[in-house]
């Protein structure tokens, strides 16, 4: 029986609109740790989207406060970055940005600042190390989240730093396989599900793990980043833990796709389970990197995972190509990068029996999206999964997870300095005019607006 | 205004096509196509004495056969330039101006191969020299929209019963003497600047690059400038380039390189001779000893990487180069241990790899000038890094020397080689201090995220072209005018607004246009 497809959008639509009101309703009047007023960050985050201003100088102050050591830089930095600031908000002077950067209120001053966001950090950064993330990672499990685990770090400038950071990678592998599993709590949170055949699982950023790699040293990039994916692999199946490759932008990601191809199509990784690859719906070519990944899962002939996001290279990525006067490789409008990531569901739910789907998004009508083309298309929640960034958006997540499916969380582990440029990117993301989570936790935006279908534009 | 935009190598088509035009290039280069010939009258001359143009990073590989003018050759060029000097000054500026957006036509559709040419030649690794070829079109394409702005004469003031005109006409004869650094950006600039403002103009290239010169030089008569408006003479400077600095015939001079020779031609331009008509003009780029400040706070990912490409980049032969670092307090270490770790993993190779971070220096002289001072140096100075290189070609080893004393000549003498010195200060006020301890005041750097200390950057770290929290190398035209003072040059900035004008002679005239009673306004 041929459907009429309009009719068969428009009964979608509803399905997803409807879905997505569950969703809103379960929600309720919860609100993301980042957001509540309470908390310093909530009330950063308040200030930064009324004052643009103390937006920017704020992130910059948190950009730079880790590597800060005396309390009299502290001082000084708070008062140069945030004393103009004060004058038109209310609540920023009783923290001491205008105390001279020796007196005692500043050396008091930077106490506190610098206590705050280490702990606005901590919200999003489950931990230093492994070890002393196993605390946080296991309250997850306990509330029937998955998580996937990312080291954040410094940039990759020398061997030496790339072998430190292969290191801690092979670290985390190994305690977290020998902690991880012996927990009660380890128990597959949906019992047969392909992302449940362990709780283990990293994120890995492969050009940390090179410190030539570039485009004009392709060849020896992939062959180094090859051999490096292969360690990781080992150690992973040693531990028995799920992988995912990060995708980055856009001079690197050829290379990492290509590493990917090359390591898990390999014999001795054919057995590797889901091997997972990040594709960025941000990005004009997605489409055809995806159909270029689902070849290769058809050859490989065992599934791999693929996490589609909307993508985190989008403020650098059109500097870059707006210095050098190049066509951007991105949409440069969000709505087209969010209609371009429905687009891809559907390929992927297509695409089952080949990919284990995983949307990456806190954005409610894209995963309502693929949940209903989901079902419509028969799946069940065995078949895909959710992912979310750790401290984000832990209603949505929740919420997810009470309907039924599989929400893996993104955690990051690493030290202050390195941390802070992630903190930073996930501040932005908050509190950016385009963010959905603002648009729902903070801009109170009416429900029909955020379920509302996106169009491909630019 | 737009700036040509660089080759993306992130795309593999373009790496491909490029890596074909190296290939196509070498081929050519093998069957003897490049050669350099004096150029005088448009014709090609064949002169007795030649060189052999070769490769820095294989010196067994020859580019193509130079034919060196002499000093008859000078005078030939000279007369023929005399001849041509007034048609040329009186053809329309916008006649002009579009010559020059032709010889940046004929540049865009040589692009790759200049590219090439300069890799072989000069021995600038890929990205390096896509950067040269776009900055020389860059050049044509902003003198020309330049030149469309300063032709037209304009009334000084409104004055009832006269009329005041200003405007320029050009000096004469322009001499341009190039250096290999750039070998066609710098060349490049200098000659259009001269030819767009109306000036016959010989150009002198530097010795290493004069296949590179020569094909410019055939792009430039191809796109319309007059035989005898412009003459090329390759050959050597100590004879030729000082005749031709003291020829009564040259108006005006501009030089891009050592500080040595510079201040030299400057002396000896001021010389005025029986029978000139002109004082002249000097205009001279001449070097750098440029210093890059680390804040205590810095971003050191940041840092490091900015301060390797500015000390390391085409071998750190670029007079914009990093060749001091001067880090404040805690951040002294782990800059110092990251650096020399980054050192110690970029490439190190020929220029036609793509790879390659670091090239050879241009020549054996350069290599082995280098390579005694390092060894001098070390024997005074605490040598933290010092890299290795392949046995082939002019290759010195990127270094880094810690704890530099800022008065030695380590710290104030350029080298113009990958060779970085680095000291600790304690306060961002005594960096500054430390900074400008120098003859040179060419390009600096800052890396901090005090607002305060780069707001007392932006006043006190006098120097010509100023970069806060980047790399300080790789100025765009227009966007980046490009020039300093002190030992640095004289002149200001290549690819600014004033540029143009030392090439140009302002005039005045006033008109009385009140006669017998009446006056044109009152009619």
């Amino acid at each position: 029986m041929t459907s009429n497809p309009t009719a068969h959008s428009t009964k979608l639509h509803s399905e997803i609109v409807s879905f997505g009101r569950e969703i809103f309703r379960d929600i309720g009047e919860e609100q993301p740790s980042a957001f509540n007023k309470n908390y310093w960050t909530g009330r950063i985050m308040e200030w930064s989207m009324t004052q643009p201003d103390f937006k920017t100088n704020m992130f910059r102050l948190v950009d730079v406060l880790p590597s800060l050591q005396s309390s009299r830089a502290i001082a000084a930095h708070v008062h140069e970055y945030l004393s103009e600031s004060a004058k038109h908000i209310h609540g920023l002077v009783e923290w001491g940005v205008s105390a001279k950067p020796n007196s005692l209120r500043g050396k008091l001053t930077s106490a506190v600042v610098k206590q705050s966001v280490r702990q606005m950090a901590q919200q999003f950064i489950a931990g230093e190390t492994p070890s002393s993330a196993l605390k946080q990672l296991r309250r997850l499990r306990k509330l029937q989240l998955s998580f996937t685990v990312d080291l954040l770090g410094e940039y990759c400038l020398s061997e030496k730093e790339a072998e430190v950071y292969m290191n801690r990678y092979l670290e985390a592998l190994e305690v977290f396989g020998k902690e991880v599993p012996a927990w009660k709590e380890s128990q597959p949170i949906i019992e047969g599900h392909p992302g449940e055949i362990s709780p283990v699982c990293v994120s890995v950023k492969l050009s940390a793990l090179y410190s030539q790699c570039g485009p004009l040293n392709y060849t020896k990039s992939v062959q180094v980043l090859s051999d490096r994916l292969r360690s990781i692999a080992r150690m992973a199946k040693e531990n028995n833990a799920l992988v995912y490759i990060d995708a980055e932008d856009t001079a690197h990601n050829p290379i990492i796709y290509e590493v990917f191809r090359t390591v898990f199509g390999e014999k001795e990784f054919l057995d590797f389970p889901y091997p997972g690859i990040v594709l960025q719906a941000y990005a004009r070519e997605s489409e055809e990197i995806l159909y270029s990944l689902l070849s290769f899962a058809k050859e490989r002939g065992k599934p791999i995972a693929v996490r589609l996001v909307k993508g985190a290279y989008w403020d650098a990525e059109t500097v870059t190509s707006n210095q050098n006067d190049w066509p951007s490789p991105l949409y440069s409008i969000k709505e087209s990068s969010d209609a371009n990531y429905e687009k891809l569901s559907r390929v992927l739910i297509d695409n089952h029996e080949y990919v284990l789907p995983a949307f990456g998004s806190h954005n409610i009508r894209s995963l309502a999206f693929a949940c209903c083309y989901a079902k419509e298309k028969g799946l069940t929640e065995k078949d895909f999964e959710l992912q979310m960034l750790y401290g984000m958006a832990e209603p949505i997540a929740r919420a997810f997870s009470k309907r039924g499916y599989l929400v893996r969380l993104y955690v990051p582990l690493g030290e202050m300095i390195p941390g802070m440029g992630y903190l930073v990117r996930r501040l932005l993301e908050n509190t950016s005019n385009e963010s959905f989570l603002r648009h729902t936790f903070f801009d109170d935006a009416e429900v029909e607006e955020l379920l509302k279908e996106p169009h491909l534009q630019d | 205004m737009k700036n040509e935009s660089p080759l993306d190598f992130t795309i593999a088509h373009n790496r491909d096509e490029f890596q074909k035009t190296i290939e196509e290039t070498n081929v050519r280069i093998s069957q003897g196509h490049y050669k350099a010939t004096p150029l005088i009258g448009g014709k090609a001359i064949t002169t007795p004495h030649s060189e052999i143009s070769i490769d820095p990073s294989d010196p067994d590989q020859q580019i193509g056969e130079v034919w060196y003018a002499n000093k008859e050759h000078c005078d030939q060029a000279l007369k023929s330039l005399r001849e041509g000097a007034e048609s040329w000054s009186e053809t329309p500026a916008a006649e002009r101006a579009d010559i020059l957006r032709k010889i940046a036509q004929g540049m865009r559709e040589r692009r790759n191969e200049l590219s090439a040419l300069i890799i072989r030649e000069a021995g600038k690794p890929w990205k390096e020299a896509d950067g040269d070829v776009i900055e020389a079109i860059d050049f044509c394409d902003y003198y020309a929209h330049e030149m469309d702005r300063l032709a037209p004469k304009h009334q000084t003031m409104d004055v009832m019963g006269e009329g005041n005109y200003y405007f320029y006409e050009p000096r004469g004869l322009g001499l341009i003497i190039a250096p290999w650094n750039f070998p066609l950006a710098i060349p490049c600039g200098m000659t259009v600047a001269s030819l767009v403002t109306g000036n016959a103009t010989i150009l002198k290239p530097a010795e290493q690059t004069s296949i590179i010169a020569a094909v410019f030089a055939q792009i430039v008569l191809e796109a319309g400038v007059p035989a005898n408006a412009f003459a090329f003479l390759p050959g050597d400077g100590e004879d030729i380039g000082a005749y031709l600095v003291d020829h009564i015939d040259i108006d005006v001079i501009c030089f891009t390189g050592s500080k040595g020779v510079g201040l030299d031609i400057i002396r000896k331009a001021s010389e005025v001779k029986p029978g000139q008509r002109n004082v002249k003009k000097v205009i001279a780029e001449m070097g750098g000893k440029n210093a890059v400040i680390v804040d205590e706070d810095a971003d050191l990912d940041e840092a490091v990487k900015g301060v390797l490409y500015s000390a390391f980049g085409h071998a750190g032969q670029k007079c914009s180069a990093c060749s001091r670092v001067i880090i404040v307090g805690d951040a002294y270490e782990p800059f110092v241990s990251r650096i020399c770790d980054a050192a110690k993993d970029i490439a190190v190779g020929p220029s036609q790899n793509p790879e390659t971070f670091v090239n050879p220096l241009i020549d054996f002289e350069s290599q082995q000038r280098v390579l005694n001072l390092v060894d001098e140096y070390k024997n005074e100075h605490n040598l933290a890094f010092r890299g290795t290189t392949p046995h082939k070609g002019y290759f010195v080893p990127p270094c880094i020397f810690t704890d530099v004393d800022t008065t030695s000549a380590l710290w104030n003498e350029e080298i113009f080689a990958p060779v970085l010195a680095c000291c600790k200060v304690s306060t961002f006020e005594e960096a500054i201090h430390v900074a400008l301890k120098s003859q040179y005041a060419l390009t600096g750097g800052v890396f901090s995220r005090s607002p305060k200390n780069i707001e007392l950057a932006w006043k006190k770290f006098r120097v010509g072209n100023l970069y806060i929290n980047r790399s300080i190398t790789g100025a765009i035209v227009c966007r980046q005018p490009f020039g300093g003072s002190r030992m640095s040059g004289v002149g200001s900035k290549a690819g600014g607004p004033d540029y143009l004008i030392q090439f140009l002679e302002p005039r005045t005239v006033t008109e009385n246009t009140m006669r017998r009673g009446f006056t044109p306004e009152l009619i």
